[in-house]
């Protein structure tokens, strides 16, 4: 770090610059912080870690397969890319049904080793990508493209919508399956939305932000919240705002210490859940 | 095959089961069991862990698909389980009034606003514990978890109960407390109860009619109280003191 440290005051002159990727980072915080209530209480946070990295492979593959090609490469198939590596991870999950948790486990494993193993070796092959597969892995990126973020705000608002509009369904199947299979809830249509909805946006912001951040929001503003919130309700909301603050407040952090921003959000996030641990229920 | 039926007669069963064969990957576990459960009777599934109680709760409960044989749920009743005690994961933050409110919505009910508040309210004090309605779930005592799960099943004004182990890892003085409500319960609300338990303390208590299970020697023996424990195979399995109908 050389010379003064940037203020807030020059981050809010340069607004027009940082908007796109600190509003980015804000949505993508408070979408998956929401859904992350779900990974954490339902103990899917290696499903999430597997899901994320199986999306960096996507990209990574995606860039490797076009880069020979003789039109015009658009953002969408990267994106493609990690929105089919990240079904596939939650296909092979879904569909064992041997409900031995050590073989799950097994398989999670598996994906999680081979797609980090193979988005680096990809990356030694698409040198004039690399920067791409950096930001991909790490959420090293600093700007944000428009379409970008345009899809990431579209998708937020849809998706936090859905939560809000069927949380209770989504809770019920999550934590009473029985209770809701015997009282008729839509039992299969409520764990088919919840997990779409999971799997677009870890695949769309690992694509977007990167891998780290990314699983971040998807366990810490959860983990903190769990701690602080008296049910599941309050604890979706405050998991929420502390996606969204993790997102905006690592973005800032970013640009006044010149850190990367996917490290600085992963940090803010992982600060908000220590401080939250000794208040929490398991403190009592 | 679960059937429903249209038309409303007072001594009409609340459950029916015909031939009704359960098990996994269509393999039964038990003999055909013919079943017929009508308001204000407390039937007992009895039987060693393993026996094939949970099977069939889960089957009754429409978890699993019959293996051969039909259940019949009167249309104008509605099923409630009240599950083990354990089976919720005290991870997930709750308090009592937010457990009995999950038990509230029924099909697409769950997309509704507000206007709970009352029926919360109203299946709490059933069970004798609107005091708990702002405790932590976590906190409670294992009779006062019980109580707030049978309110939680009570919610959604069932017309058949159905309970898993009320009574596991209670004192006497518990199990004696929940055994009580639940025949209060059964005479206030008219409800048709099943109740699965490998405690043998549920048989004098409160069971009218009794389903002795065994897996091992694929015995299903169902009917009334007394006609079970004299049964020559429950007494074979559980002796004489227990087919006196005394309690232990």
């Amino acid at each position: 770090m050389s010379g003064e440290m940037p203020t807030v005051q020059e981050f809010f002159a340069a607004w027009e610059l940082f908007r796109d990727p600190s509003l980015t980072g804000t949505l993508a915080g408070a979408m998956l912080g929401a859904l992350g209530v779900y990974v954490v209480l339902r103990r899917m946070v290696f499903l999430a870690a597997s899901a994320s990295q199986a999306a960096s492979f996507g990209v990574a593959g995606a860039y490797f397969l076009t880069l020979n090609a003789t039109w015009a490469v658009g953002t969408w198939v990267p994106t493609l890319g990690a929105l089919t590596m990240t079904f596939f991870t939650l296909w092979i999950v879904a569909s064992d049904t041997s409900h031995e948790h050590h073989r799950r486990d097994s398989l999670l494993g598996f994906v999680f080793l081979a797609c980090s193993a193979g988005t680096l070796a990809l990356g030694t092959r698409i040198v004039q990508e690399i920067q791409d597969i950096e930001s991909v892995l790490f959420g090293t990126a600093v700007a944000v493209l428009p379409e970008d973020f345009q899809l990431v705000a579209i998708l937020s608002v849809l998706i936090l919508a859905v939560q809000i509009w069927g949380w209770r369904g989504f809770t019920a199947v999550s934590f009473d399956r029985t209770g809701a299979v015997v009282r008729g809830l839509p039992v299969r249509s409520l764990e088919l939305t919840l997990f779409i909805g999971l799997g677009i946006a870890l695949a769309v912001s690992t694509r977007v932000l990167g891998a780290l951040p990314t699983f971040a929001f998807s366990v810490l503003p959860a983990l903190a919240a769990v701690n602080l919130a008296g049910n599941v309700r309050n604890c979706l909301i405050l998991a929420a705002m502390f996606g969204a603050a993790s997102g905006f407040g690592g973005y800032l952090l970013a640009f006044m210490l010149e850190l990367p921003v996917g490290a600085s959000q992963t940090l803010l996030a992982a600060v908000f859940a220590t401080i939250s641990w000794p208040f929490g229920r398991h403190s009592h | 095959m679960k059937t429903d039926t249209r038309t409303k007669t007072p001594d009409r069963p609340r459950l029916r089961c015909q031939g009704l064969e359960v098990g996994h990957g269509g393999r039964a576990l038990l003999p055909a069991l013919n079943l017929e459960i009508r308001a204000g009777e407390v039937w007992a599934l009895v039987g060693r862990n393993g026996c094939g109680k949970s099977t069939l709760l889960k089957t009754l409960l429409g978890e699993l698909r019959p293996v051969a044989g039909t259940y019949e749920v009167h249309s104008e009743c509605r099923l409630a389980h009240v599950p083990q005690r354990g089976s919720h994961d005290l991870c997930v933050p709750a308090r009592a009034s937010d457990m009995v409110e999950a038990g509230m919505d029924r099909g697409w009910g769950f997309l509704r606003w507000g206007g709970r508040a009352e029926g919360v309210r109203r299946a709490l004090k059933s069970v004798d514990a609107e005091g708990l309605a702002n405790e932590p779930y976590g906190h409670l005592s294992e009779g006062q978890k019980q109580r707030v799960l049978m309110a939680r099943a009570l919610a959604s004004e069932p017309g058949v109960l159905l309970l898993d182990e009320p009574t596991s890892a209670m004192d006497p003085m518990a199990e004696a407390d929940i055994f009580s409500l639940i025949e209060s319960l059964r005479d206030e609300l008219g409800l048709a109860v099943i109740i699965a338990s490998h405690s043998m303390a549920v048989l004098p208590s409160i069971a009218t009619h009794v389903v002795f299970l065994d897996r091992d020697d694929q015995i299903a023996v169902e009917g009334e109280r007394a006609s079970v424990l004299t049964d020559p195979r429950f007494r074979a399995r559980y002796g004489e003191v227990m087919a006196s109908g005394e309690p232990t």
